[in-house]
């Protein structure tokens, strides 16, 4: 063993070369090389943890730099695991790093899982999430669950029985997959790049108290973390009354699973700057601006009608006149959303149409034109 | 009676209240239905409430003073 890496941990009361030897034989799955990843990866090489597993088969973006640090802006545009492994590597070389330079999905999940002893959800989609939870819940691996909005942060840790024979999952919080565009994610919503920095470092945290079996691990609790007050609330979970979800049972079960709620191409056509101009033209087109009051840029409400995503539903119950919609919002996410919620209403009475990239891809037309 | 509420993530930014009276209301079951006609927004998306730190898995009564949490999923990574 390197004692003198680890000195500081190996004299820490209550850790000793015992839990150090534990970490050593452990092995880590942190799916999602970003923003809770990145910390969560940094924190478990340094400490010893014998073997770490990174799935993630996106490259490095300018706008991922303020809060995924294991990246730097020479990278962009480099596949992220490849920039992690040569990064890790180098804060310890005694670790095993395996990569993987794909998505995690139905096909690959199960596979990688079994390998590891511990899995990390850090990733940021619910369809990835969902996924990972029962994927987890079927080979009942521990989950180090953690997801961040905004200024908040969520944590919890799954498929760990306590002593009182309790285990939960992440449906025992959520059983149903909330509906593209129900909850906005980063790219919409935004986020403080030291916040996943914090949570992502919580991750790790328990993975090592859960390897070394020191401390009291988050099981069947949620923490609700707030970095504008510094406030800490822990919730206790319980499971829910059986029939409230339906986990696989088999990989064949598991295989089977709708996570992805994407609709098909035909149904709700995405448009560029060109197509909406046309449209703009006709006389029976409605432009509707799905972003809430308070995004900006403010578009001139005689063109663009603005109907925020949280009070769509209530206008669904209205009814439009004009033959072709077009829901724009700002990176084209929520649109397409809501342009699923009129193509569910109109069928294919009325054209429907959403603008791909949303208002920051064509920021210029926007601006010039309002 | 009165209880205090905590919301979280998107749900914070449409109730913004921390306090609410709630004479009539002696359930959960009830205090959702309340809470979704008064804050049309919150039946439109998924959450969960926990009463004094308890994730309410079925219908409980409320106490006075209670906390009430209010918290949705989040996805982001």
């Amino acid at each position: 063993m390197d004692t003198e890496r680890y000195n500081r941990q190996l004299i820490l009361k209550g850790f000793g070369e015992e839990a150090q030897q534990k970490l050593s034989k452990a092995k880590v799955l942190v799916i999602g090389a970003g923003g809770l990843g990145c910390p969560a990866l940094q924190y478990l090489v340094a400490s010893g943890v014998g073997k770490i597993g990174l799935v993630d088969g996106d490259v490095v973006s300018l706008s991922n730099l303020h809060r995924q640090l294991l990246f730097t802006t020479v990278d962009i545009g480099k596949l992220k695991v490849d920039i992690a492994a040569q990064r890790l590597n180098a804060i310890n070389p005694n670790i095993k790093l395996e990569t993987y330079s794909q998505f995690i999905t139905q096909e690959n999940a199960l596979e990688i899982f079994s390998e590891y002893d511990f899995i990390i959800d850090g990733t940021d989609n619910f369809e990835s999430r969902y996924l990972i939870n029962d994927g987890c819940a079927l080979l009942k691996k521990p989950l180090i669950f953690a997801a961040v909005s905004g200024y908040e942060g969520q944590l919890a840790v799954f498929n760990i029985e306590s002593s009182g024979g309790e285990k939960t999952n992440y449906r025992d919080l959520f059983p149903i997959q909330p509906n593209k565009g129900e909850i906005p994610n980063c790219a919409e919503n935004g986020i403080l790049g030291v916040l996943p920095g914090i949570i992502g470092t919580m991750m790790a945290a328990e993975a090592i108290k859960l390897i070394t079996g020191i401390g009291e691990p988050l099981i069947n609790k949620i923490l609700n973390y707030n970095l504008l007050n510094q406030q800490f609330y822990e919730i206790a979970i319980t499971s829910s009354p059986s029939g409230t979800y339906k986990l696989p049972e088999n990989e064949n079960e598991f295989l089977k699973m709708n996570y992805s709620l994407k609709s098909t191409p035909n149904q709700v056509l995405e448009i560029d700057i060109k197509e909406l101009e046309n449209l703009q033209k006709k006389d029976s087109t409605l432009i509707i601006d799905v972003r809430e009051t308070y995004e900006v840029p403010v578009l001139n409400p005689l063109d663009y009608k603005q109907i925020p995503m949280s009070v769509f539903q209530s206008f669904l119950n209205q009814d439009i006149e004009e033959e072709n919609i077009v829901l724009l919002c700002q990176h084209g996410i929520r649109s397409l959303a809501a342009a699923e919620f009129l193509h569910e209403k109109y069928g294919d009475k009325k054209n429907i149409y959403s603008l791909k990239g949303g208002v920051i891809r064509w920021k210029n037309y926007f601006t010039s034109a309002s | 009676m009165e209880i205090e509420l905590l919301s979280f993530g998107k749900i914070a930014e449409f109730i913004t209240i921390k306090k609410l009276s709630i004479d009539g209301i002696s359930d959960t079951d009830g205090l959702k239905k309340y809470l979704e006609d008064k804050f049309p927004q919150l039946s439109e998306i998924k959450y969960k409430l926990a009463v004094d730190k308890q994730i309410i898995q079925k219908n409980r009564i409320i106490t006075d003073q209670a906390t009430v949490a209010i918290m949705p999923p989040f996805s982001g990574g």
